[in-house]
């Protein structure tokens, strides 16, 4: 009786707690509609443990380390500004905010989390370079009582953090191929354009796809082919497969609209235009929702909000103030569709007409939570250095 | 004269050896001088002994790249070495205690392996090393993406303790480090395949002609560079825990430039492992230092670029192409 008492009552303090995270990560989203609970916690089938921080609490104020992957596109360089933009609206309880680069090298992300723990910092926010490689020092990092939380990607280890902020990779996947099955009645072929090869959100993305197609024999996957991310690779590697599939090509599937955009060009260049230009999945960048609606082919495009580095931050802060904060703290995300193209499963949480930015530049990043004014271009942040 | 002019050959060695250190342990100075001015936590004997461990990966890379380079070639090879040495040790392993050594002993074997392919390839078909080891890379590279996209296998957490652990205090990794380089260093001074080396260097010709069996000397040389890469692969499995198709990357020019650093010639037949032990050191300390300064990662290439033209100015100047 006691032990069902004190389990009904942690749901409720995890179900409350986890709310008005929601909510507060619901006040900087930029044109969303969705502003409610996230779905990835609420369809969560496992249970999300909180955790009790009052043994990192101190009084501020702190000096926080940031252990950055790198910056290699437009996603990364909106997510960084996040960080920074939240580092600096916290500069009353901030000392210093110290910023370390790896640039995608594991061993240099492994010295500077040891040059940031030398300068005797009170918690690590780290976007670790990959999955595996980082476990070994992020292990050490909480064993000398220094508490580390994972954003945009975690770790092997669960004991290597405290929290891990993210927005489901496996639920934009799952949802965008799930949209792509049923645009296509259930059969046809199709390209798969994954970010870049051992990147675990593109590792994980792509194993989501795959479960999906994968429950449909008639979906042909014609190729799959990584992208780095990059608008200019994702038209290169298009424009092959248009050479050597020509017409066949039913559906691309991009797990962001970086590459997205540029298979779309890369169709446009080989005369298809219009409503001609096959299905196409891909979030993230207003150029890929400016060509949805200029050219007014089926889309679906799911944000992984760069909000995130904000909510990393706050995090951060809530752990030294020893704020209870859940192990896995999951971002909402917006599904845009234009309209005529809902399927059965996949319904729009926004019309494209709605969200399309087109009095912004087409390099925007959507859902980075910095305002209207936000211009990656000119940005600057006054954070405690 | 014969003997009269191999002395002045030395004598010039020894002079450039000399020199090179000397302007090396006077940067080394300033650099530790300027960490300590700009940042109270940078004089620590903690920071000290992270510094001599994060070097370990880039030092036991360059020991091989400092021979190549000693002969006048060039080791491409060695990033991805690195790369198949993490993937193949830690897929084999994958946990299993009983395997640890056993694979460590077949993981250095085959990077040796792979190092003699390339020797032969260079001394036999007289190709230019920088073609044979760019191939052998591409090669690697293919394998390693074809075994796998992504990080992969993994090991007991006891030998996590070879770049982790400390021996009183000194990281065990830096002690193997040293070791290294001093056994090369006495090698290259003690032995005559180690003398050798530097008049192939000097002159392939004039080597061949004094009896030396070149062809010998050269497999020599990339089968060692060869080991000492998948040593270092070793070294990055026990510090990841995990075999990263990555992690050699930056290697295959990070490793060229302590070397160059430390008063090696690119030329061939000038320098030695000292020197580049020296380079490593202020290399490792120059990244320290910039990351206490909060210095952006680009401005650290940038300071990493001008220093690899100012030694290589330097040693120009001294007359030595």
């Amino acid at each position: 009786m006691k032990l069902s008492k004190l389990f009904s009552i942690t749901c409720i303090k995890v179900f409350f707690l986890c709310g008005a995270l929601a909510f507060s990560a619901g006040t900087h989203a930029d044109s969303a509609s969705y502003t409610g609970q996230s779905r990835t916690f609420l369809w969560n089938p496992d249970f999300n443990d909180i955790v009790d921080t009052s043994q990192y609490k101190k009084d501020p104020p702190y000096v926080v380390g940031f252990s950055n992957a790198g910056v290699a596109d437009g996603w990364l360089v909106t997510f960084k500004h996040g960080v920074e933009w939240a580092a600096a609206e916290n500069r009353e309880r901030i000392e210093k905010f110290i910023i370390t680069d790896a640039n995608w090298d594991a061993d240099k992300q492994i010295r500077d989390i040891q040059d940031l723990l030398n300068q005797d910092i009170d918690i690590l926010l780290v976007n670790p370079v990959t999955l595996e490689a980082l476990d070994p020092v992020l292990r050490r990092t909480m064993r000398s009582d220094v508490p580390v939380v994972s954003v945009v990607r975690r770790v092997k280890s669960d004991e290597a953090f405290v929290s891990f902020v993210t927005a489901s990779d496996t639920a934009l996947a799952r949802l965008s191929a799930q949209w792509m099955v049923e645009t296509l009645g259930g059969s046809g072929k199709i390209v798969l354009l994954p970010g870049q090869a051992g990147a675990s959100p593109a590792e994980f993305r792509l194993r989501a796809a795959k479960e999906v197609f994968g429950q449909y024999p008639d979906i042909e996957i014609l190729s799959v082919q990584y992208t780095d991310w990059s608008p200019a690779k994702g038209k290169e590697v298009m424009a092959t497969l248009i050479q050597a599939h020509g017409g066949e090509i039913d559906g691309v599937w991009a797990d962001s609209g970086l590459q997205g955009s540029g298979s779309v060009e890369a169709f446009i260049n080989a005369g298809v235009s219009g409503k001609d230009i096959p299905p196409h999945t891909g979030g993230d960048l207003n150029y890929m929702y400016q060509l949805a609606h200029e050219h007014g082919f089926p889309f679906c495009g799911i944000d992984y909000t760069a909000a995130i580095g904000i909510d990393g931050v706050r995090i951060a802060l809530d752990v030294l103030e020893g704020e209870q904060v859940p192990t896995r703290f999951d971002l909402n995300f917006q599904v845009v569709i234009p309209e005529g193209h809902e399927t059965t499963s996949i319904k729009a949480d926004v019309w494209l007409r709605d969200y399309v930015r087109l009095d912004k530049p087409g390099e925007l990043i959507m859902g980075h939570g910095l305002g209207e004014d936000y211009d990656p271009q000119t940005f600057t942040a006054n954070y405690p250095r | 004269m014969k003997a009269v002019v191999v002395n002045f050959q030395r004598l010039g060695r020894a002079r450039q050896w000399n020199i090179s250190t000397i302007v090396l342990t006077v940067m080394i100075a300033l650099t530790i001088l300027i960490g300590t001015l700009v940042n109270s936590h940078f004089a620590s004997w903690g920071n000290l002994s992270n510094i001599l461990e994060q070097a370990a990966g880039l030092g036991f890379a360059s020991i091989g790249q400092t021979l190549t380079i000693l002969t006048g070639g060039i080791d491409l090879s060695i990033g991805m070495i690195i790369s198949a040495s993490t993937v193949f040790l830690a897929a084999t392993v994958d946990g299993r205690d009983s395997l640890v050594w056993p694979m460590v002993i077949a993981t250095l074997a085959m990077g040796t392996s792979i190092g003699i392919i390339n020797g032969v390839v260079i001394s036999r078909l007289k190709v230019h090393p920088l073609i044979v080891t760019l191939g052998m890379a591409a090669i690697l590279e293919g394998c390693i993406l074809l075994f796998t996209l992504k990080p992969t296998g993994s090991i007991p957490f006891w030998f996590e303790e070879f770049a982790w652990g400390r021996l009183n205090g000194i990281p065990i990794a830096a002690l193997s480090m040293f070791v290294a380089f001093i056994g090369v260093a006495l090698f290259l001074s003690r032995t005559g395949l180690g003398r050798s080396l530097y008049a192939y260097g000097d002159n392939i010709e004039a080597a061949r002609l004094r009896g030396i069996p070149v062809n010998r000397v050269c497999v020599f040389v990339y089968a060692t560079s060869g080991f000492f890469a998948a040593l270092a692969g070793v070294y990055f499995v026990s510090r990841t825990g995990i075999g990263d198709p990555r992690i050699g990357v930056p290697f295959t020019l990070t490793s060229i430039t302590p070397v160059i650093v430390g008063g090696t010639l690119l030329s061939g037949g000038k320098g030695g492992v000292i020197g580049t032990l020296f380079g490593v050191l202020l290399l490792s300390l120059i990244g320290n230092v910039l990351n206490h300064m909060n210095v952006s990662t680009s401005i650290q290439w940038v300071i990493q670029g001008l220093i690899i033209l100012a030694a290589v100015s330097f040693y120009l100047r001294k007359g030595d192409k």
